[in-house]
């Protein structure tokens, strides 16, 4: 038989377009993922954004109560740059003035409201990140 | 320091040793040219090939029938157009070896499912 | 002593390149006793190799800080079997790995095949040669385990998250899977370069896929169970790029793992299996690049050494060379069967792999899209959570679905009428489960009762798999019922092993779903005495107490756990400071539930200075599942691994039917 498409192929080729197809949908709408920026470039953005950046302090606050508040910068950038964030939920274990973090949120009121157990901290030594949040 | 280095020139050596055995075992062989495959070993390989995976899709579908994941309607389907293939695999073969005059093969498998 | 490790390093680096050229020109010219030395000079590469691994472990040990890597990774203090854990806890000593269980495994592959796969095995050096060389070219020139200094007094101390036992075989493991997963692309593109493009080169190298494919698996549920257990954020896994780079290519090698039985069966998919080996070999290359060169949270800070750039353009070179091969060979890989039936095995394989493929690829795209848009928009965008767990449900609970299908169904075509027969009892359990957990309560997440229900099904098909083999046998004559299990599994490995892997996944499925769509959280600041209440359990906070170990400080809070006016005891949940290193570290309190399978798991996320505690507390139910299906997995694993004597002797048998002589 010299079929040139037999069904077999056809709904294959179907199964591959369906995939692409849910693939497609979803990404369409559910959008593009939040930017991720550095603290100097947060000024008057107001959606959600993750921030990437340099702890300094003071930090003062309690994450579990009224808030963590601490200040991010550029990593290897100037001090103008600097950002006020107040942070509630779990503080990763590493998290200290001079760490490199990455943490969700919005411009608020000039303060960068973070979202619940966003923050990821990176292990300065060893390549793999440690993080809290509310993950699986 | 001059351990290290001492240790570290050994191992050289050793090593230019190892990977000019070869030669140094047969600085003057009869032939030097890599044992492959023929043209004609390759047909055979490629028949034989062909008989085995006849025969185990035969056994296969005698397994799945034996054990019910296969009903004897898909089973009557499919045993007959097995079969003739596992035999066209066979004669193919069959020929071939009788053409080059080699030993005919010793069937190691059997049509029919004798071992679940 | 590190001259010798560099110069160990040094002739390896030779030995590799020796090997390649010459390997290529024997291969290509047909020169027997030149591709003999090119053998040789892959094998001698695995002895130079450990040369320079014993000069790195005995500076470990003996804690030699003028090795600028030890100082960095070490300190006195550090236990014995961190210190030697060091060894791949660093960036040059991880690489100094790869490659040792990379000439090993090349050494190993090419002396057992030597025989019986002679014509692919010239090629196969040259190609294992070739990766050889871009890592010995890296521990030599880019990043040397071997660079020294003044020695300090003591070292820098291993950071507290990697002192614990997993570190000792996690990232081993995942080597072993990264690294064996040359095996089978070496032979791939020796089986294209030599022309010789039937199933010889799968036949080869289906146990190595297997190994490797396992130790990926195991070597990322230690890693789920470490971050579980140890960094303790109350779950065990984050879609994280650092996870992502192991499981893409895992994916992709579970896809390769079926469809090569396709080519094996039907002589189908040859394009696509090369292609398919490929993909698991670039994303294993591409999973190394990702843990260790930072650029995916974002590509201008966290880098830690300019190795990156280095990896990817050796991906590149991999992917387009390879490319190139099939390309260069497509038309002697077309295969004339063709697919009959789209209700058939081979269609359900090829669901499989579409659904895998699918999920691997989303989950690439979710990787690389950061720095994608970055280079697009100028603006780098990251996918969250949402996006991954999207996919996962989207693509695997069909996946799930389809595992119980696919052992079930005839090749080549398969009736509907066999369909519902076959399928009749699997739908009905199915069913029946999804009804009585739905009145229970598992509609609060769809997804969840959706993979409890298919779990239910594919679990009946194994189930139904395993009795009527086992009666099958039993009516064939065999003694007892227990004797007929057993020669059913040592008569039919791959299919029952394979099974069993099966049940891994679905006890995996029903622990995920479990843990995740059905799990309950609570937190509070509690002063001595006060208590907490989640999930039908009530903990009471009663001591706080600090104590002095080897190397840190540690505190810990006692509470007592009550569940249903039954006492069951205490749990312990604090924090660990470490002197040297500075840094605190997170100690969960985890009571698991023999029975259910469930996990109570307490985190003490701030110890207050006047002794009140804030406390997370998650219930998981059914988690402890996960790691059962671990070892369930190892276990299918290791019967389908198990060598197969008369596999072996038909091998050999046919080799010489066709008149290869047997000996070199």
């Amino acid at each position: 038989m010299a079929q040139k498409v037999s069904p077999a192929r056809l709904v294959i080729a179907l199964s591959v377009a369906a995939v692409l197809a849910v693939f497609l949908l979803y990404t369409s709408i559910a959008g593009g993922g939040n930017p991720s920026i550095a603290p100097s470039a947060l000024q008057g953005r107001t959606g959600e954004v993750q921030l990437a950046g340099l702890v300094v302090g003071p930090v003062v606050g309690d994450a579990h109560a009224g808030g963590l508040r601490f200040g991010l910068e550029d990593i290897g950038g100037r001090s103008e740059s600097r950002v006020v964030v107040r942070y509630t939920g779990s503080v990763p274990d590493l998290f200290k003035v001079g760490r490199h973090i990455v943490i969700d949120g919005q411009l608020r009121n000039g303060v960068f409201v973070a979202q619940p157990g966003s923050m990821i901290t990176k292990c300065p030594s060893k390549y793999a990140p440690k993080q809290s949040g509310d993950s699986a | 320091m001059t351990v290290a280095l001492l240790l570290a020139a050994a191992l050289a050596v050793a090593c230019v040793i190892v990977v000019g055995f070869p030669f140094l075992k047969e600085p003057d062989p009869e032939t030097d040219v890599l044992d492959e495959l023929d043209d004609d070993e390759r047909r055979r390989l490629a028949l034989l090939e062909a008989r085995d995976r006849a025969l185990s899709a035969l056994k296969e579908l005698e397994f799945d029938h034996r054990t019910g994941a296969i009903t004897d309607y898909d089973y009557r389907e499919q045993v007959g157009g097995l079969r003739r293939e596992a035999a066209a695999a066979l004669q193919a073969l069959n020929r071939e070896l009788g053409e080059s005059g080699a030993e005919g093969p010793d069937g190691e498998g059997r049509p029919v499912g004798g071992r679940t | 002593m590190p001259e010798l490790g560099r110069a160990a390093l040094v002739v390896t680096l030779g030995l590799v390149v020796y090997a390649l050229v010459a390997g290529a020109a024997a291969a290509y010219l047909g020169r027997r006793r030149l591709a003999q030395s090119a053998q040789n000079a892959l094998i001698a590469a695995f002895f130079t190799t450990v040369i320079a691994s014993l000069v790195l472990v005995s500076a470990l040990l003996r804690h030699d800080f003028s090795f600028t890597y030890v100082a960095r990774t070490t300190s006195e203090a550090l236990p014995t079997g961190y210190t030697i854990s060091a060894f791949w806890g660093g960036q040059e000593g991880s690489l100094l790995l790869w490659l040792l269980i990379l000439t090993g495994f090349g050494a190993v592959a090419v002396r057992l095949n030597r025989r019986w796969a002679r014509d692919l095995i010239v090629w196969v050096v040259p190609v294992f040669a070739a990766v050889a060389t871009f890592f010995s070219f890296l521990v030599v020139a880019v990043a040397s385990p071997f660079a020294t200094q003044v020695a300090p007094p003591d070292g820098a101390g291993m950071t507290p998250s990697l002192q614990n036992p997993y570190m000792l075989a996690h990232p081993p493991l995942l080597y072993l899977g990264y690294v064996g997963l040359t095996v089978p692309f070496a032979f791939a593109l020796a089986a294209l370069l030599s022309g010789r493009l039937d199933e010889r080169w799968l036949i080869a190298t289906r146990r190595w896929t297997l190994f490797a494919w396992t130790a990926l698996g195991i070597g990322q549920l230690l890693g789920a169970h470490w971050a579980y257990v140890e960094v303790g954020w109350g779950g065990y896994y984050a879609w994280d790029p650092v996870e992502n780079a192991a499981l893409m290519p895992w994916l992709a090698a579970t896809a390769f793992l079926h469809s090569v039985m396709i080519q094996e069966k039907r002589g189908m998919l040859r394009v696509w299996n090369v292609l398919l080996v490929i993909l698991a070999f670039s994303l294993s290359l591409f999973g190394t690049f990702l843990t260790r060169s930072g650029v995916v949270n974002s590509i201008h800070s966290f880098t830690q050494s300019s190795i990156g750039p280095w990896f990817l353009a050796f991906i590149g070179v991999t992917v387009a060379v390879s490319l190139g091969l099939v390309f260069w060979r497509l038309p002697q890989l077309r295969s004339p069967t063709k697919l009959e039936s789209p209700i058939s095995r081979e269609a359900a394989f090829l669901y499989n792999n579409l659904l895998l493929l699918a999920l691997c690829l989303a989950i690439l795209w979710g990787v690389v899209y950061p720095m994608l848009s970055e280079a697009i928009r100028g603006e780098a965008a990251v996918l969250g959570r949402s996006y991954y767990d999207f996919f996962l449900r989207a693509f695997g609970l069909p996946l799930l679905l389809l595992m119980g299908i696919g052992p079930l169904i005839a090749w080549r075509r398969a009736s509907l009428r066999s369909l519902a027969t076959t399928f009749r009892w699997p739908t009905l359990v199915g069913l029946a489960t999804g009804l009585v957990l739905l009145v229970l309560g598992a509609g609060s997440s769809v997804p969840g009762l959706v993979a409890y229900t298919f779990s239910a099904f594919v679990g009946t098909t194994i189930v139904m798999e395993f009795a009527r083999g086992t009666r099958a046998r039993k009516a064939l004559g065999a003694s007892s019922w227990p004797g007929a299990f057993s020669s059913l599994m040592a008569r039919n490995r791959r299919r029952y092993g394979g099974y069993v892997v099966h049940a891994s996944i679905v006890l995996l499925a029903i622990g995920v779903a479990g843990s995740s769509a059905f799990d309950s959280v609570a937190e509070a600041k509690l002063t001595q005495g006060e208590s907490l209440a989640v999930g039908g359990y009530t903990l009471v906070y009663r001591s706080l107490d600090e104590r002095q170990s080897a190397n840190a400080t540690e505190i810990r809070a006692t509470l007592g756990v009550n569940r249903g006016g039954d006492d069951l005891g205490t749990l312990e949940a604090g924090k660990n400071a470490y002197t040297i290193e500075q840094q605190l570290s997170n100690e969960v309190g985890i009571r698991s539930d023999k029975l259910t399978g469930e996990d109570l798991f307490v985190i003490a996320e701030k110890i207050n200075a006047d002794g009140s505690v804030y406390f997370r507390v998650f219930v998981k139910p059914l988690v402890n599942l996960i790691w059962l299906a671990g070892l369930v997995f190892l276990l299918g694993s290791l019967i389908t691994l198990w060598p197969d004597r008369r596999e072996q002797r038909r091998l050999v048998a046919r080799a010489d039917e066709v008149g290869v002589p047997a000996t070199r």
